[in-house]
């Protein structure tokens, strides 16, 4: 699908950029998507469904927090969904204090600035399944923490009554600041990832050994990386309790962040869309599936198993390879612009297999 | 996304589609510059109607039906079902049409549903959820929108307390504070204890409910030896009851939240060989579910709720015999009664006002007084909490083989602010480990 301009961007840091026809395709799909979420609250749909979009878009942009660590860095966090709590709270008790929105956000950017120092400077040492667990291990602490300390957080009952700014009160203009703040984070992730930074962390994820001993500081980039992925979840956390005026501990729980890691894999590791079209599968099988199917979990569960069965690269990725494979045989002949399938020795690191090899992702399985 | 350096033989080609898609983007985003259609639409009607003959009534039933609490919730639906079941879903020409969402006890699915209910089947008012926080987040957007909400068995004190609104009620249960405070006060007077140990589940059902029993012990003359809080996973409890046995207090104050930590603490006291006839336990930590699966282990155990199976009643009798035919045997447990006695409430509330909807319902509620319920005699109060009997309960063995929480005393009339006045109470903080309401 549309990831592949990640890929060409990558050719770019490497060569010169390879364009054509897909990629005009893949541009023409991105525009007439964002155009179809601009139109969808024109299109009749009630304010249910564009709550609903908001719902998915926001799980996207936290989703796309967990991507931007695990396809570039090969970083699987077990803990986003902490850092977007602790966004959330700090609106929520900024807003208990009785400070105006405008205060929301600070407090919610300090948090999240602290969360994120917190579990970047703990877990920069560590790779792989350590990473994993010391992201759990935070994660776990911040909803402890949420939990216990009642006097601040409200204890399980949570806070409620968080407003958003006036301006934004109506569904359908928050939406667009959703939409608004997705199309941003996507693309300043997608900048990111494809920075000689991003190069760097790929660079960390193949091989941290031999990037340190060209003289990198593997440990700030990883560091660097959390930040930004961090923060990212943080303006998710922040969008999510504007949206239900609400937060309580369930949002930090180690549920949720499995589902974030769920959505990423049903998306695809490391493509754009990935973490959009896997967050739109969850949230509408929690959340409209469940209505009329009473064994929903199960048929996320099958939903889950058949693409780790058959499409390890994710919903996006495998239908990439698909449209690629018939394209090839229309033509009679393999695409010229692509190593062999699976092959041993392809220097750019445009092989799609790369993203499905990496190690985080046998991990999960 | 839309890099303009085009380059080879295809850039015109390219440079128009990127046009089109730009203007198309252009378009769109001028179009978000007015307001969209269904933007203009009304806001579901708040003001309620009232006194109408014939119609139908819409209720939204959130419950977690799925995930860690799906035993609770489903008994929860059971006992809404079952009333309706009995009694026929229609009231004096007015029929009930129930949809019924699972929210898995996540609040931000709860508040998805509770918006799919309002804003696309347009009912007229929500029953449940069930989980305090999912509750309290339902709580809040539904008296936004000015549809009532009805609670059958959320505890958490706040929902009719601190953050208590005109269209919430609770309608099928009491708060933590509310229902174990005459435990406290039976304790120190009619059980004769003076000293007291306390274990309760460490978050905010627990605080609340050790916070009704101590406050009604200490009212009462009685002293507080130590309170232990155990976390709400835990499935090994003899180091708790250890530190019960060192206390040597005269009576064991017991409160769970339902499942396995009541049958669990039950074992590990029995096993160390503790005096039952010392034990007071909450509503939940024996339950039908810890009865079932105890036995005859936990006859003449002794704990405090509002609802108590083995009252002799005739609506009680009605109820039980229906739900044994529905659940092969089974007796009804709180989580059932809830929603049994929620059902029948708003059954006698139409009878008696026909149809209403809005703040008209909410009203017509704390209005009435239920003079014969499966509770006892219930009324509200200014918070839409309810006022009514809490039973200090005995288990027995019934004859046919179920066993039953019988009441051996009762307070009529408890209400929630455990013999504080409303603005004296809301002052305090929230209940915490560190904060009991003891002075």
């Amino acid at each position: 699908m549309s990831n592949r301009i990640v890929e060409t961007r990558t050719v770019r840091t490497f060569g010169p950029p390879r364009r054509d026809r897909v990629q005009l395709m893949n541009l023409g799909l991105l525009a007439a998507l964002l155009v179809a979420a601009l139109a969808l609250p024109y299109l009749g749909a009630s304010s249910f469904v564009v709550s609903l979009a908001s719902t998915i878009l926001i799980a996207a942009t936290l989703a796309s927090s967990v991507n931007f660590l695990a396809g570039n860095g090969g970083m699987v966090s077990l803990g986003h969904a902490g850092i977007a709590a602790a966004s959330a709270y700090g609106a929520g008790w900024a807003s208990r204090q009785g400070f105006d929105p405008g205060m929301q956000v600070v407090f919610a950017l300090g948090m999240t600035l602290a969360a994120s120092l917190v579990y970047g400077l703990l877990s920069m040492r560590t790779s792989g399944i350590y990473f994993l667990m010391v992201t759990l291990a935070v994660g776990m602490l911040i909803y402890g923490l949420a939990f216990r300390l009642s006097s601040v957080t409200g204890g399980e009952n949570g806070i409620s009554g968080i407003a958003r700014p006036e301006w934004m009160d109506s569904y359908w203009i928050y939406y667009y600041v959703v939409l608004g703040a997705f199309v941003i984070a996507t693309a300043v992730l997608w900048i990111v990832g494809n920075s000689p930074f991003g190069a760097s962390l790929r660079g960390i994820r193949d091989s941290e050994s031999r990037m340190r001993s060209l003289g990198y500081s593997v440990r700030s980039y990883k560091l660097g990386a959390f930040m930004i992925s961090g923060s990212v979840a943080g303006l998710a956390g922040l969008l999510a309790v504007w949206h239900t005026h609400f937060v309580s501990p369930s949002t930090a729980g180690v549920d949720r962040s499995v589902h974030l890691i769920v959505m990423v894999i049903l998306g695809g590791i490391g493509t754009l869309l990935g973490p959009l079209i896997g967050a739109a599968v969850v949230v509408l099988v929690e959340n409209v599936l469940s209505s009329h199917v009473d064994r929903w979990p199960t048929i996320l569960g099958l939903i889950f198993i058949l693409v780790i069965l058959f499409a390890r690269a994710g919903i996006a990725g495998s239908t990439r390879k698909l449209f690629r494979r018939l394209r090839a045989r229309s033509k009679e002949a393999p695409p010229p612009d692509r190593g062999a399938p699976g092959g041993t020795a392809v220097p750019d690191g445009t092989n799609p297999a790369r993203h499905d090899a990496t190690p985080e992702g046998k991990d999960l399985q | 996304m839309t890099s303009t350096k085009t380059r080879g033989r295809r850039s015109a080609g390219r440079l128009s589609a990127l046009k089109t898609a730009g203007i198309a983007a252009v378009a769109a985003l001028a179009l978000t510059a007015c307001a969209p259609p269904g933007a203009a639409e009304p806001a579901p009607t708040s003001g309620g109607s009232s006194g109408e003959a014939g119609g139908t009534l819409k209720v939204g039933y959130i419950s977690p039906t799925t995930g860690n609490f799906a035993v609770a919730g489903q008994e929860m639906v059971d006992g809404w079902n079952l009333y309706w079941d009995i009694n026929g879903a229609e009231v004096d020409g007015i029929t009930i049409e129930t949809i019924v969402e699972d929210d898995a006890g996540n609040p931000e699915t709860s508040l998805t549903k509770a918006h799919k209910l309002v804003e696309q089947d347009k009912v007229d008012f929500i029953v449940g959820p069930l989980i305090a926080n999912t509750a309290l987040a339902v709580a809040e957007y539904t008296a936004s929108v000015g549809i009532p909400n009805l609670h059958p068995v959320a505890a958490s004190d706040d929902l009719t307390q601190r953050n208590a609104n005109d269209l919430t009620v609770r309608t099928g249960s009491m708060g933590g504070s509310q229902a174990n405070f005459p435990g406290g006060v039976w304790a120190a007077t009619d059980g004769g204890y003076d000293t007291a140990v306390t274990l309760c589940a460490d978050y905010a059902f627990g605080w609340e409910s050790c916070a009704g029993f101590v406050q009604g012990f200490t009212q009462n003359g009685g002293e507080v030896l130590e309170q232990i809080w155990f976390p709400n996973t835990t499935t090994d409890f003899s180091t708790y009851v250890s530190q019960i046995q060192a206390a040597g207090a005269d009576v064991v104050y017991v409160a769970t939240a339902g499942g396995a930590p009541g049958p669990n603490f039950l074992n590990a006291y029995q096993g160390l060989g503790l005096d039952p006839d010392k034990l007071l336990m909450n509503c939940c930590a024996l339950d039908q579910g810890t009865l079932r699966a105890m036995g005859d282990q936990v006859v003449g155990v002794k704990s405090v709720s509002y609802w108590a199976e083995g009252r002799d009643s005739a609506a009680v009798a009605e109820f039980i015999d229906a739900y044994k035919e529905f659940a092969d045997g089974k007796v009804p447990g709180a989580y059932v009664a809830g929603g049994y006695m929620t059902a029948s409430l708003v059954a006698s509330v139409l009878k008696e006002k026909g149809l209403v909807t809005g703040e008209d319902l909410v009203s017509a509620i704390t209005e009435y007084t239920f003079e014969d319920s499966i509770f006892g005699r219930v009324s509200w109060d200014d918070y839409n909490q309810m006022v009514g009997p809490v039973y200090v309960r005995e288990v027995t063995a019934g004859d046919d083989g179920n066993f039953y929480n019988t009441p051996i005393a009762t307070f009529e009339d408890v209400d929630q602010w455990l013999g504080r006045t409303p603005e004296e109470a809301l002052a305090q903080p929230t209940y915490s480990q560190s904060f009991q309401g003891l002075e």
